[in-house]
């Protein structure tokens, strides 16, 4: 159980500047979640952590220990592979015993952990079958059996659960939590999906196009306060108004003065161009009239989809904006019903929207 | 019969109409040819049965020939492999760009005449040849030395003959090697000599077997090589079989040492498989004995 800190890391490949002067420090013994768009990077900074490749330029530190040019061997570090990687000429025994057959580990001890370890991942079973005989679920099981055997100071996931289908998903990243909770490694979890990321995270990185590491947080800060409109977008949905800075509140061309909190930065000020993020649950929907709402607009609905647990409405308002709101189907017989062209009404409050720099 | 059954039948009837050429040619051109061999080998001169010609082969110029041939193909497979091993890792992991002109060059060989190419052997091994002027101009050789018509330049012809045939078939599996496995070996803690060993070569052992087998069978039947650069001086199996069918003209004993040595080449095959198969193939670790509670 390791921190990692990255100090000023750079790598191109062939010209192409992938990571640019990236510092971030993972905490040691935390899920720590990676999060960008495919392309953005994230998994070349798995690589540079792993050992697979190496910084053109900065420094990576396993606690205090620089690693940045320990070769892959004798980091202790391990990877679970997005396609698993299993060596295919071995079975399950041997490929969950490789680590500690390479560091010459008496055979009745490596045979113990093995045991205990598939115990552990509900495999002991399978334990002389080979690899092709397992299932998708049973393979990544494998895997981290195999990455975590040998008691690795951090252990990093490149996209682990992308091969498997929802149900098996949420299962294994419950099984996720409760193992790292368990062995308190530092896990380095890399993921386009913002549903995974925010379920096992307890801090996470937002990586924007470009490499660069946008806002970290835990789940909940990066979702309820985003520092970017990347941010706000990338993770959950939102709807964002443009507008202006204008005497303590905020004000859309063609929709007036909408009341916000503005927030004490350095770039809010009198007349600044920003962005209002709204989420769409935070609004509220209704075909009457409401009280006790600091925000208040009238609107067309235009589209309904229906989500099982929820309903979400796209609602055109008076400036043209299409607004996405949802809302939770609590009743089976609801009170009242909204149809497609029903003129509706939208409500919510100053404090559950965030304004962001634009 | 059912619908899918008549559908089935039809469908593998099918199958095979395309596999009747082939079938055709090697039952025409092999099988009937062999048999025909087998069954001059139990005839004498007078076309009565004996077995006279398998009595005869029971001479020890026979088995130091056996010897000889499977003495020369063993080692030129074992050379060959020790050679393109390193060469199909570094075409298949260490090449991108010039992968294709490389893989050309391996090929302009199989396009010239094997006795072109053994005659420029001879210009190289020649006693005044090439290689014995570099030698000399080294200072290595003080005076130009035989090379020519010795087993060692029948040894070393050998495996540069075939050593396009071990190249192929190893390179066609490294090529296709997941370079994640790799990756995983060294992540988990291998250096890459035992990444080498533990994970590499047990994945690509089909093509060193395929390449194996590409080089030893027919080395062991060569013929030409011993003939031309070993100046005929040392018999090879091939030789033999030459030797009696078109020279002594005695048929009979050449077609039981034919029978005699295809056996002892089975045999062989049969032995390296197993070989490749019960000792260098498994890598499973010895197991105390953990057995599975049902």
């Amino acid at each position: 159980m390791r921190s990692i800190r990255l100090e000023n890391v750079t790598k191109s490949y062939d010209g192409d500047i992938v990571i640019e002067n990236l510092s971030l420090t993972i905490p040691s013994g935390k899920f720590f979640a990676l999060l960008g768009p495919s392309g953005s990077g994230k998994t070349s900074l798995l690589r540079l952590i792993a050992g697979f490749e190496t910084a053109d330029s900065g420094s990576i530190f396993l606690g205090n220990e620089e690693i940045t040019h320990m070769p892959i061997h004798k980091r202790n570090i391990n990877t679970v592979f997005q396609n698993y990687a299993l060596f295919p000429h071995m079975d399950v025994f041997d490929n969950v015993a490789y680590g500690l057959t390479i560091r010459r580990i008496p055979k009745d001890i490596v045979e113990q952990k093995v045991v205990k370890i598939l115990k552990a991942v509900d495999l002991e079973k399978q334990i002389y079958k080979s690899i092709h005989q397992l299932s998708g679920g049973q393979q990544q099981r494998v895997a981290l059996a195999r990455a975590i055997i040998t008691e690795p100071d951090v252990l990093l996931l490149d996209e682990p659960l992308a091969a498997l289908d929802l149900k098996l998903r949420e299962k294994m990243l419950i099984e996720l939590i409760e193992l790292q909770d368990t062995l308190k490694t530092t896990f380095v979890y890399v993921t386009h999906d913002q549903f995974e990321a925010l379920t096992v995270a307890d801090y996470m990185a937002i990586m924007n196009h470009d490499g660069v590491i946008e806002q970290i947080g835990t789940p909940k800060e990066i979702y309820e306060f985003p520092t970017s409109s990347f941010v706000a977008q990338f993770v959950g949905t939102t709807n964002l108004f443009s507008g202006a800075i204008k005497d303590g509140a905020f004000e859309v061309q063609d929709l007036g003065l909408l009341q916000a909190v503005i927030p004490d930065k350095g770039w809010a000020i009198e007349g600044a161009q920003a962005l209002m993020s709204v989420r769409p649950e935070k609004i509220e929907i209704s075909k009457s009239k409401l009280e006790g709402f600091t925000n208040e607009f009238q609107g067309k609905v235009e589209a309904i989809v229906y989500h099982g647990r929820s309903t979400q409405y796209n609602v055109r308002l008076a400036n043209g904006m299409l607004l996405q709101v949802f809302e939770q189907n609590e009743e089976h017989f609801p009170h009242e019903v909204i149809d497609y062209d029903d003129m509706v009404y939208l409500y919510w409050q100053k404090e559950n929207v965030v304004m962001l720099e634009r | 019969m059912k619908q899918w059954q008549a559908q089935n039948l039809l469908s593998q009837a099918r199958s095979f109409f395309w596999a009747i050429p082939a079938v055709v040619w090697q039952i025409l051109l092999l099988y009937i040819p062999l048999v025909f061999v087998l069954l001059h080998s139990f005839v004498d001169t007078e076309s009565q049965f004996t077995l006279a010609h398998y009595a005869a082969l029971f001479d020890a110029t026979h088995f130091i020939i056996l010897a000889r041939s499977l003495a020369l193909a063993a080692t030129t497979a074992i050379i060959c492999l020790i050679v393109a091993y390193p060469v199909a890792y570094f075409l298949s992991f260490y090449v991108s760009r010039l992968k294709n002109v490389l893989l050309f060059f391996l090929i302009i060989p199989f396009w010239t005449s094997l006795l072109v190419q053994l005659y420029a052997w001879f210009t190289i091994l020649d006693k005044h040849g090439f290689l014995n002027i570099i030698l000399q101009k080294l200072g290595i050789l003080g005076e130009p030395y035989h090379l020519l018509n010795t087993p060692f330049a029948v040894y070393l012809v050998s495996i540069y003959c075939y050593i396009p045939f071990m190249i192929m078939p190893i390179y066609s599996i490294l090529e296709k090697l997941d370079i994640r496995l790799r990756e995983a070996s060294l992540d988990l803690g291998a250096t890459r000599w035992e990444t080498f060993m533990r994970v590499t070569v047990p994945l690509s052992m089909p093509g060193i077997k395929t390449g194996f087998f590409l080089v030893f069978i027919p080395a062991f039947g060569e013929f030409v090589i011993p003939v031309l650069l070993g100046g005929g001086k040392q018999l090879y199996v091939g030789s033999l079989i030459t030797h009696y069918f078109l020279v002594s003209r005695s048929s009979g004993l050449g077609a039981a040492f034919t029978w005699l040595s295809s056996m002892i080449l089975i045999i062989s095959t049969v032995v390296m498989q197993w070989l490749f198969v019960r000792v260098i193939m498994p890598r499973k670790t010895k197991r105390v004995g953990y057995e599975i509670t049902k």
